[in-house]
């Protein structure tokens, strides 16, 4: 009885059986494979090929000979390269992906994917936009001509195309990728409804909307301070030139990783990529854009509203950036401090002292450390929920645990504990083709190349007492938070106060 | 020369926080510079790591049955890890003759204190040592401990299992927590904007009524305080049987495994009940009772106006479940009710992802697209070893509930009539890519191993089932959907119920008692 396999795709019920804790949803989602111990490590996974094709797009691969696979490509492009002005425009384009090219109508993109079994997905975050399929391995050569398709023929407006395109004409090159695109302006004009409905969507959701206002006031006046979906007059006028324009700065070869991950073949997939992306410009004929510092500052936002059960809270300090070693002690750190749900139980996730003060204290509903990484800055902090007269309280338990990390020394055996959840956590997160495509091609864009998990576990080694101490107050102590508070948070000590929390009289 | 200048263009930019890697602050111990290079470049002197080359071999499922009635069964696929679990016989479904709710605790008390380990913590402490996690889940059938862990701490594993399994020393302070936990469990399903185990649960005890799989799965607040210790080792005592259980594993040598079941599941000493008898309740027995379809109804009136936890408000919904029985796991027609489940498809009428998500299903093409004032309608198909129940989810405002009945009973009549080819195929070929994909998953294949072992004693491969969806022929269809609308219905409905239609009026129609099957009479259509 493949009863189960069934059931599980029917009503997906048990899905969740050993996923790892997930340490914080926004975490640095890092690494790849599997070695046992340092000198000859043996990576029980296979090797990450990567070819870099004339034009600039790099092709990385895993192939773990299964029939079906991920393919996608990760662009270095997302909100963080608007302006004010056009902010909304890179999820735009992601919406758009989908409404037919000059070969593919809108349904026959559709009916040619669900008639194959695969699927096709799009998101885009402040740094990345990302375009990717599911499918059977033996399907892998049309997944890929679906892809290229969206991603440069798409209609944008299909009767106009020809005028725009030639007025933002930058180079021979820029007519070939958008010579199929058609980007309608009638379906651009449908769109923006559907996107309205999104923001809704993203509305309900309470953690995004905590995570949307911290971005708000830690990045005031920056571009990672917007949102990804744009304000709404934004979404109202955006058009098909400021989605032409946006295609032409940003979708250029360099800045395109096209990642593998399941039964795929690299020499395969490198054919096909350069069938179906040897034509992507490499070059900028106008202005090189360039990616503006984000400067963090510690300050803070409440949204007061008592009719509200649940007070949701984010406080963070300014994190690193992806490439930085840093990087490594702020996620152990993170694992140090944890996750944590009331429905687990008391039991649940005892290396975290906070999990335990909270279960025998009953100081929050949840609670999830994060280390979000961008390019040249991140955010590090911590996320929960809890009743209206606990804030107070969780508050002061997060902050203390916070200045243990820089103050008094973690016992070697918490930070041992520490180290081997987050290794544990980074390896069971690769499970199946689609999260591993995903680590690639992330990795691809943020590193420039995929790390091999011996290198990452012997980094994670590295970490002792001094170095997760050092790290830890050079970020933590005695800075400034950003904070974002949503709900009845009246409770909720005044930013001075909480300020003062961030250093210790005891050394 | 054009790409470097792109990359230095968009790149080379001053970066706060970033560390000069001359001076070096923090490693004066000499641990090397590790902890100062960037990521984005190799460590210096770290031997490049030598991978392992792929294609995967062909799998097979290895079984076998201990002298006490264990089944180990383990399939060696490629990977560092294992996923290793035991699936007991044991769930809601059979807690008839106990207070319900005892799957529910014993899921919150898994991994706590054993005879061996103190608390959980110790537990963690040693499976954390091997890169190791835990998880107990319970179905209406099932309860699965499972861990994954690197293999070389097989052993470890294995005796945590048999210690977790065989010899809990249930702790007044773990009760007290399981209880607690089951509590907050039961809260935040209730105040879970999304419905749906609430709706599961409802139609299932409509379905099934007071027997075996109608029974309540998660634990009934007035239970919490019912449930005590000697409850619980009884109920362990007469399920938690060697024969009623499979050691499943996935990723290691069954050899192994074997002689590791036999050292910890057999020699070590007995389960605690055995040994302390004054634990238990002897007048309390095992229930092996057939599910019963019954049909009926469950309805909640409840007030669902304010739903959201947050300022956005959500629309006021109310909800039903229509289902009819289908067939359990083990009928020929399983395969068939699988593709009809997969092409009737559906989901929200708004939601995220793209071509692939079904869109073509005929929930959405004769649904979700005609009406836009039904806010979601989805299929679903459970299977169990001894019956199963396929049933529609849709919602809309409580005003249209009555249409909102009439448009769904007419998909369900429409079954029976014209299946297209293209349509059919597109559903098969989406079943077989789900099923494949699910696989790619290692926890998946433990559990899809576990189950198959537990049920039949061996496991067929997803390629048997790949082939057997491929043969499916619109004849079947229509030939599980006519077996189908015989059964009596089950509907369960829950928010502001003043527009719904009368049960008996539904099932008439259902039956085709409204007139010739009146499936074209409805809204004009």
């Amino acid at each position: 009885m493949a009863a189960r396999v069934f059931k599980i795709v029917a009503s997906r019920p048990t899905k969740l059986l050993l996923q790892p804790f997930k340490t914080g949803t926004r975490l640095a989602r890092c690494q790849s494979a599997k070695a046992a111990t340092y000198e000859s490590t043996i990576e029980n996974l296979p090797e990450t090929r990567v070819t870099t094709l004339d034009n600039g797009v790099r092709v990385a691969t895993e192939d773990s000979g299964i029939p079906t696979c991920t393919v996608g490509l990760w662009i270095d492009a997302g909100s963080r390269f608007e302006t004010a002005k056009n902010n909304g425009t890179a999820h735009f384009l992601e919406h758009m992906a989908f409404k037919g090219t000059k070969k593919r109508s809108q349904t026959d993109l559709e009916l040619e994917v669900e008639n194959m079994g695969a699927h096709l997905n799009a998101y885009t975050s402040r740094e990345q936009t990302v375009y990717y399929a599911k499918s059977f391995s033996k399907d892998v050569n049309k997944a890929m001509d679906i892809l290229s398709d969206i991603l440069q023929n798409s209609t944008l407006g299909e009767q106009e195309i020809e005028s725009s395109l030639l007025s933002y004409k930058t180079s021979e090159q820029e007519i070939i990728i958008l010579r199929n695109s058609t980007l309608g302006e009638q379906e651009i004009e449908r769109e923006r409804g559907v996107i309205l409905r999104e923001m809704q969507e993203v509305d309900t959701n309470l953690q995004e909307v905590v995570f949307d206002h911290l971005h708000a006031v830690a990045y005031q006046g920056t571009p990672l301070g917007r949102t990804i979906l744009g304000p709404t007059e934004n979404i109202m006028t955006i058009n098909r030139n400021d989605l032409l324009e946006y295609i032409g700065n940003h979708y250029k070869g360099p800045r395109i990783v096209l990642a593998g991950a399941g039964g795929v073949d690299h020499d395969e997939l490198v054919k096909h990529a350069q069938q179906y992306f040897g034509n992507l410009g490499a070059g900028y004929e106008g202005k090189i854009p360039t990616l503006e510092t984000c400067r963090f500052t510690g300050s803070e936002v409440r949204v007061r509203d008592d009719t509200m059960p649940l007070a949701h809270i984010a406080i963070a300090v300014e994190g690193c950036g992806w490439t930085n070693p840093d990087n490594i002690a702020l996620m152990v750190a993170n694992t140090l401090i944890g996750s944590w749900d009331r429905s687990f139980g008391a039991g649940a996730n005892m290396a975290s002292q906070l999990a335990s003060q909270s279960a025998s204290m009953n100081l929050c509903h949840s609670f999830q450390s994060f280390n979000t990484c961008y390019t040249d800055t991140g955010l590090w902090g911590m996320y929960f929920v809890c009743e209206r007269d606990q804030v107070e309280f969780m508050m002061t338990a997060v902050q203390r645990e916070w200045m243990r990390l820089c103050r008094r020394k973690i016992s070697p055996v918490e930070l041992e504990r520490a180290k081997r959840l987050l290794k544990t956590n980074m390896l069971l997160q690769l499970d199946g083709s689609t999260p591993a495509c995903e680590d690639i091609g992330r990795q691809m864009l943020c590193y420039g190349r995929r790390i091999p998990f011996s290198e990452i576990e012997a980094r994670i080694d590295a970490v002792d007492t001094r170095v997760l101490k050092s790290v830890c107050t050079k970020y933590l102590y005695d800075k400034c938070p950003a904070i974002a508070a949503v709900g009845p948070v009246e409770a909720l000590p005044i930013y001075s106060r909480l300020r003062s929390e961030m250093y210790s009289l005891q050394v | 020369m054009v790409l470097r200048i792109v990359r230095n263009g968009c790149r080379n930019l001053p970066r706060s926080g970033r560390r000069s890697f001359s001076s070096n602050p923090l490693n004066s111990n000499g641990t090397g510079d590790i902890t100062n290079v960037p990521l984005s470049q190799p460590i210096p002197g770290l031997p490049p790591p030598r991978f392992t080359s792929v294609k995967a071999s062909k799998n097979e499922t290895q079984v076998t049955v201990l002298d006490n009635g264990l089944t180990v069964a383990t399939e060696n696929v490629f990977g560092q890890f294992c996923t290793v679990g035991v699936l007991i016989n044991s769930g809601s479904r059979y807690e008839v003759a106990y207070p319900s709710g005892i799957s529910h605790f014993l899921e919150k008390i898994a991994f706590g204190s054993t005879t061996q380990f103190t608390d959980k913590d110790q537990i963690l402490q040693e499976l954390e040592k091997h890169g190791g996690i835990c998880d107990c889940q319970s179905s209406r059938d099932t309860l699965i401990y499972a861990m994954s862990a690197e293999t070389r701490g097989l052993q470890a594993v294995v005796n945590i299992l048999s210690e977790v399994i065989n010899r809990p020393t249930i702790t007044a302070q773990e009760l007290e927590d399981a209880k607690m936990a089951v509590g907050f469990h039961i809260q935040g399903m209730e105040l879970d904007p999304n419905p749906e185990p609430i709706l599961m649960e409802m139609i299932h005890q409509a379905a099934f009524r007071g027997n075996t799989l109608g029974l309540p799965h998660r634990c009934p607040p007035e239970n919490i305080d019912k449930i005590e210790k000697n409850i619980l080792y009884t109920y362990m005592k007469n399920f938690h049987t060697p024969e009623r259980m499979v050691l499943a594993g996935v990723g290691m040598d069954h050899e192994q495994m074997v002689e590791l079941a036999k050292e910890h599941f057999v020699k070590k000493h007995k389960p605690i009940w055995l040994e302390q008898e004054n634990l238990i309740d002897t007048k309390m027995s095992v229930d092996n009772s057939l599910a019963q379809y019954t049909g009926g109804k469950v309805l909640m009136e409840k007030d669902l106006s304010n739903v959201s936890l947050g300022p956005t408000p959500m629309p006021e919904l109310a909800h039903i479940v229509i289902g009819l029985e289908s067939c359990s796991h083990k009928d020929d027609d399983f395969i068939s009710f699988c593709v009809l489940n997969m092409m009737m498809g559906g989901g929200g009428s708004f939601s995220a992802g793209g071509p692939g998500k079904g869109m073509y299903t005929r929930l959405y093409l004769n649904v979700l697209n005609r009406f836009h004032w039904i806010h979601n309608a989805t299929c679903y198909n459970h299977a169990y070893d001894d019956s199963g129940l396929f049933c529609i989810h849709a919602s809309s405002h409580p005003d249209q509930l009555s249409d909102l009945v009439e448009v769904i009973v007419r998909e369900l009549l429409n079954t029976t009539s014209f299946v297209d080819k293209t349509e059919l195929q597109r559903a098969k070929t989406q079943l077989q890519s789900m099923l494949l994909m699910n696989l790619e998953s290692r926890p998946v294949i433990f559990e899809d191993v576990g189950r198959q072992v537990l049920t039949s004693g061996h496991r067929k491969q997803p390629e048997y089932f790949y082939d057997l969806i491929g043969k499916v022929t619109p004849q079947d269809i229509q030939r599980v959907a006519e077996r189908m609308l015989t059964s009596k219905l089950s509907l369960s409905a829950l928010g502001s119920l003043a527009n719904l239609p009368d049960y008996e009026n539904i099932q008439n129609t259902l039956l085709g008692k409204n007139g010739k099957r009146s499936r074209f009479s409805f809204l004009g259509l």
